[in-house]
């Protein structure tokens, strides 16, 4: 401990600027795992905390076929009375529209209030002395106008008791009154207050659900046994309904959301690999100054273990603070990255308030239970290498670690062993849908990459010596002489750098590749002038139909040639969720446009659309076929209200709309099974030369003040969808930047290290008669050409990783068939910007070299 | 409810009072929030026609069903049940098509009280039709809440069904004695304003076969059960605290109502009276003046801290009449906090004394409201 202290601690305290980096690289890297962590839990743990709080005591719920149940049903369900309380109920989202015109989105449960109370606690301001008998209860709610919000939302937004608000409902605004407020308890906490209560009749009534119920809540009885409950009804219930628990909703979600959170989760370990190099980095640099006084310590008769140790316990000493202070910067960095993920989730899984980040002891474990054995791990390396200084070697004066690098068989053959590997894990099945051995390659090709390092900055030193003396003249030999002495050690961080940078560049050439591909696709297939959906639908998960009177309003403008009613709903297939279409294939064919992998020819496409008139034939999006293993003539069984039944597949298309896997049938067939219901969005063709713009207006002053639906242009919306796509990646830009300022504080460490280390080189230099001037432009120098060098060897793996994250990792997770597409103009960019980035980073090393004092150095000497 | 004004004249009184008032509390409430529809008024003139008068009538806005009734096994062992049934117009003609929109309220009450093994179990239920989960038939006599039902079957015999978790009834009740329609011209006036009445008529002793099942244990009983029936609008007066009503059945043939109204003062209220009818069916109207109860032992709810008096003297001089009254058990209290949210006391009861010198028993049922918590006509208001 005494030899720690002083051997070790001392060393860390002196070479402060060392040190502070290196924690600074192992906290950043476990702040972004933890962020990603934190940030995942929260759209999953937001959506599960709603479902908890909403369900209150319901221990099981009766649910139909994606679309709830007919209220009729309800007559055959009399027998679940035995087992319990029975509360049917609607539950949407709605907007609040404020004097300002700022929305809020409020998600409103519409329950029968004289039985709902046996399942829910409700406790409303007014209750403070006595609780409300069940008949005042439902008096302040009867009254089809009426809602109650919680305390929170009210006194957040200045509403009381007798305020009137106006409220969307779909695509219908209403003047509603408020006639309680729920104080901060039971089912007021979902969404942190964004929770209000009406009737069951006002709710369907609003939300145009008459003659619905979205789904039947049962409290069983305490004396009842859930699972055997749950087996019984299961097996009673009539075809087309579903008994389940409310978490289960909760795991669905959780389970549609698995393959984008496992992509961010890699993503976030990048930027900790990165972390790792720092120290194997530090622990190299602190082994390769110090072999004399290992040495001595050898010869004093330190063990080989001792020595071990002592530079495993650097690693510790580096990686414990690097650790905790991750732990506190990830839970900040997570504000951001829900931020970021939040439009994603949003938009194209779910509509909820994201939990607020907590920190948990699983966190705490993830930060130590990785990061410390890590380090050690990459730690092992460099001390193993300690433990091996003989004590008569390192006390021969000038012993050095071999700093020439001598160009090996192996140096060749390791990489091309990793890089094979690399290709046969990508020719791997998925594991689930996660695309483990996709990330296993890509793991593969960097290691390989690393490896391959030392062997292209050998060949690079000998081959620039020449062009960089002509641009540099002195400077630029000096700068290249003295890399070419440190390619061990700069091996490094090269490599350190090099992978960011390749990281960077695989996901720029694929988000690159992704855009041109969904905007090619977006041109094929958004052929429609107009498109319309109610205000309220934030994504395709919010059920708000489209009212009968506004589509009359738009079927009576002149310049409507023809209107696709689209309805889509959530349904629950195997144990995640898909997305159910019904369109009216007969305007698509006429009008429409649907860009189909399968069958290739677009006469055989149309011919199967038309085929799947009123039949049972489908079409699926390209996600639902590649995850769910379906092609042309398999079957796909679908659960409707009457009961399972079973449709052929007979097109497959692209879409990118979502991942989530998209069955659409013909409207005619959706209606034998779900029955006539309103659409969600309304896909608008003009007449020839109608104007889209003048079209819009006219369409929106038509439905006034009383109907509140978003109608795009065919060029608003082309906007739209690459908007969402572009704020779709900004997390994954987050995320690598924060991994390339990790790799450019090692290139700094490394740079500050070596100059200390040749201070008596640089000493001999300035007594020879080279300016400060000199010495700085040469550190300066060798900073770009590392940051050249990297962002060269990151150019190249990157396009290697792209390609296996565009046709392994993104079609096992997401399905989707991306065309591969260089982003020519970002990489340039980006290369000039790391040159500089680089550059700048050498900077302070410069200053320090150029401070050295000669005569002190040589004096020493 | 209403109690009816002095200078009305009509002297006949509505019994279940007790419910009626509730269901004014409710209509009134709701009728806060909601626009008063025109409900049909109780007018003289009407004309039973008991073809389809056990049915329900929408257009008035309260209306309810109530059998009691008195059985035994076989082998003696005693019950008394009740079973009540409870529509409250809300809204008449409601704006929201949805099929929950709130028209009517459905109420019931059941209760057993097994007397000689002592026990007494009551549940209640509130709903709104909805979907039909609870309604009463306009055509044919059917009215149900949930699983609880009462109705008519092809040979005019009325079958009740209404099991709860731990108990429940199953009976088929024979029409017995001719319906005894109360009031005047087909009205029982309760108060000064023409059209503050109901139409109310009762079947005093009905013959009653089927079972009982309480804690698992099944009891194939029979006896004899009281009806009432009422539709109409009425208004309780807040001055009136509460009040005690009486259903007697004679083993000589006679059926006596009787109740009379506590006042907030003490004092009793003017609109107490009662009914009479003999064994040949002649009803007669016995007022105030006529009768007197006198309250004995008391016996005190652990719940409500409410004194009820369980044990009564009736005295109907005129008719030489001296009752003494007994109730089976002594806590037969309903807290109804379910659904109408007040707490009475409604129990089997046993009667003994002599009529016309003859010495009489008899079986009934006794009725006690407004001993706990606030006045029901301060409630009301």
């Amino acid at each position: 401990m005494r030899l720690f202290r002083q051997f070790i601690f001392r060393q860390l305290l002196n070479e402060r600027l060392r040190s502070a980096t290196t924690i600074a690289g192992i906290a950043l890297g476990i702040a972004v795992v933890i962020a990603i962590q934190l940030t995942n839990a929260s759209s999953v743990r937001g959506f599960e905390a709603a479902i908890e709080a909403v369900s209150g005591k319901t221990s099981l719920e009766i649910t139909g076929a994606g679309l709830g149940l007919d209220e009729m049903q309800l007559n055959q369900l009399g027998w679940l009375r035995q087992y319990g309380f029975v509360s049917p109920l609607i539950e949407g989202d709605a907007q609040v529209r404020f004097a300002d015109y700022k929305k809020e989105t409020l998600r409103i449960l519409g329950v029968d209030i004289l039985r709902d109370r046996a399942l829910r606690d409700y406790k409303l301001q007014a209750e403070a002395q006595q609780q409300f008998k069940p008949t005042e209860f439902l008096a302040l709610i009867a009254d089809p106008h009426s809602i109650i919000l919680t305390e929170k939302f009210a006194n957040a937004h200045a509403l009381q008791v007798g305020s009137q608000c106006e409220i969307i409902f779909g695509d219908k605004a209403e003047k509603i009154t408020v006639r309680g407020l729920l104080k901060n308890e039971g089912a007021a906490r979902a969404l942190d207050g964004n929770f209000a209560l009406m009737d069951i009749a006002a709710a369907q009534w609003a939300f145009n659900r008459l003659g619905r119920i979205d789904r039947v809540d049962v409290r069983l009885r305490d004396t009842v046994n859930i699972d055997e409950a749950e087996k019984i009804i299961r097996q009673k219930l009539p075809q087309g309904l579903h008994v389940q628990r409310p978490a289960r909703r909760g795991r669905q979600v959780e389970k549609m959301l698995a393959a984008f959170h496992f992509n961010l989760t890699a993503l976030s370990y990048i930027a900790l690999l990165v972390g790792l190099f720092l120290i194997y980095n530090t622990v190299s640099i602190s082994v390769i100054t110090r072999r004399e006084e290992i040495g001595t310590l050898r010869a004093l008769g330190v063990t080989r273990k001792n020595i071990l140790g002592l530079f495993a316990a650097e690693a510790a000493a580096l990686s414990l603070p690097g650790c905790a202070l991750g732990l506190a910067l990830g839970r900040l960095l997570s504000f951001g990255a829900i931020k970021l993920t939040a439009t994603t989730v949003n938009s194209l899984y779910i509509a909820v308030a994201a939990a607020p980040p907590s920190l948990s002891l699983q966190h705490v474990l993830i930060a130590f239970g990785i990061g410390l054995p890590l380090s050690l791990l990459a730690a092992t390396m460099p001390a193993l290498e300690a433990s091996r200084v003989s004590p008569t070697a390192a006390m021969r004066s000038n012993d050095r670690l071999e700093s020439r690098f001598r160009l090996h068989k192996i140096s060749f053959i390791a990489p091309l062993i990793f890089l094979a590997l690399a290709w046969v894990l990508a020719q791997l099945k998925p594991v689930g849908s996660l695309p483990l051995f996709g990330y296993a390659a890509a793991l593969f090709i960097v290691v390989g990459a690393a490896l391959i390092v030392p062997v292209v900055l050998f060949v690079l030193t000998r081959m620039s010596k020449k062009l960089l003396t002509r641009i540099f003249k002195i400077e630029g030999q000096l700068a290249n002489a003295n890399l070419a002495g440190a390619i061990p050690r700069l091996s490094i961080s090269v490599a350190a750098l090099a992978i960011s940078l390749s990281m960077m560049v695989a996901i720029a050439v694929m988000i690159g590749s992704f855009r041109t591909t969904v905007d090619y696709w977006i041109g094929q297939t958004l052929q429609a002038d107009l498109y319309l959906r109610p205000a309220t639908r934030a994504n395709i998960t919010v059920d708000a139909s489209v009212s009968p009177e506004v589509q009359s309003i738009i079927a009576r403008h002149p310049a409507v040639a023809a209107i696709d009613r689209f309805r889509n709903f959530d349904l629950p297939y195997e144990d995640s969720l898909i997305t159910l279409g019904a369109g009216d294939f007969e305007v698509l064919l006429n009008y429409g446009h649907l860009q189909f992998k399968q069958p290739r020819n677009n006469e055989q496409a149309r011919a199967a659309m038309r085929a799947a008139i009123g039949t049972n034939n489908v079409l699926v999006s390209e996600s639902f076929a590649i995850k769910r293993n379906k092609n042309i003539g398999d079957e796909v069984k679908l659960n409707t209200p009457k009961g399972e039944a079973s449709f052929r597949v007979t097109g497959i298309y692209y879409d990118y709309s979502s991942d989530r896997g998209i069955v659409v049938l013909d409207r005619g067939t959706f209606a034998k099974y779900w029955g006539e219901q309103l659409p969600t969005s309304l896909t608008i063709y003009l007449r020839e030369g109608a104007s889209h713009d003048q079209t819009r207006t006219e369409i929106l002053t038509a439905l006034g003040d009383k109907y509140q639906v978003l109608i795009y242009t065919n060029a608003a919306l082309r906007q739209e969808v690459l908007r969402i796509f572009d704020s779709t990646f900004a997390i994954t830009y987050g995320l690598e930047v924060i991994a390339i300022f990790v790799a450019i504080l090692g290139v700094a460490s490394t740079l500050l290290t070596l100059i200390l280390e040749r201070s008596k080189e640089i000493a001999m230099l300035r007594l020879i008669g080279t300016d400060k001037k000199q010495i700085r432009k040469m550190v300066v120098i060798e900073a770009a050409l590392i940051g050249g060098v990297s962002q060269s060897i990151g150019l190249v793996v990157g396009i290697l990783l792209s390609l296996v994250l565009i046709y392994v990792i993104n079609v096992q997770s997401f399905g989707w068939t991306i065309q591969f597409h260089l982003p020519v103009l970002f990489l340039v960019q980006s290369s000039i910007l790391i040159l500089l980035a680089t550059a700048l980073s050498g900077i302070y090393p410069a200053a320090r070299a150029a401070k050295l004092s000669a005569t002190e150095q040589v004096a020493e000497e | 409810m209403g109690s009816q004004k002095s200078e009305g004249g009509s002297r006949n009184k509505n019994r279940r009072l007790g419910l009626i008032v509730l269901g004014c509390m409710l209509a009134c409430s709701l009728s806060l929030v909601l626009a008063e529809n025109a409900w049909k008024q109780a007018l003289p003139g009407y004309q039973f026609d008991f073809r389809r008068d056990h049915a329900s009538h929408p257009d008035y806005k309260i209306e309810w069903w109530y059998y009691t009734g008195n059985l035994a096994a076989k082998d003696g062992h005693r019950f008394g049940y009740q079973l009540t049934f409870f529509r409250v117009g809300v809204d008449k003609q409601p704006q929201n098509p949805s099929r929950w929109a709130v028209r009517d309220l459905f109420m019931a009450h059941l209760a057993v009280t097994d007397i000689d093994g002592k026990k007494f179990k009551y549940a209640e239920k509130l709903n709104r039709a909805g979907i039909g989960w609870a309604g009463a038939e306009t055509n044919v006599y059917r009215v149900w809440n949930e699983d609880w039902e009462a109705k008519q079957d092809d040979q005019q015999r009325t079958l009740l069904n209404a099991y709860d978790e731990n108990f429940g009834i199953e009976f088929a009740l024979e029409p017995g004695k001719t319906p005894i329609i109360h009031g005047v011209n087909g009205v029982s006036q309760k108060g000064a304003q023409p059209g503050n009445a109901s139409h109310y008529y009762s079947q005093t002793r009905m013959p009653t076969r089927g079972a009982i099942t309480i804690d698992g244990q099944r009891f194939e009983v029979s006896g004899d059960s009281w009806m009432d029936h009422e539709f109409g609008t009425s208004f309780l007066e807040k001055e009136q605290k509460g009040w005690d009503w009486l259903a007697l059945q004679l083993d000589d043939g006679t059926d006596l109502m009787l109740y009379q109204f506590r006042r907030q003062d003490g004092s009793l209220d003017t609109h107490t009276s009662g009914t009479i009818i003999d064994a040949t069916r002649k009803a007669e109207k016995i007022a105030a003046t006529d009768f007197v109860l006198e309250p004995g032992n008391k016996w005190r709810s652990p719940n409500t801290d409410a004194a009820y008096p369980t044990q009564w003297k009736v005295k109907i001089p005129s008719h030489n009449l001296d009752l003494e009254i007994n109730a089976t058990l002594e806590n037969q209290e309903l807290i109804t906090n379910g659904s109408t949210g007040v707490s009475y006391w409604e129990g089997a009861i046993v009667v003994s004394g002599k009529n016309n010198n003859r010495t009489v028993k008899g079986r009934g049922y006794l009725e006690m409201t407004g001993y706990a918590g606030a006045a029901m006509g301060a409630v009301f208001e």
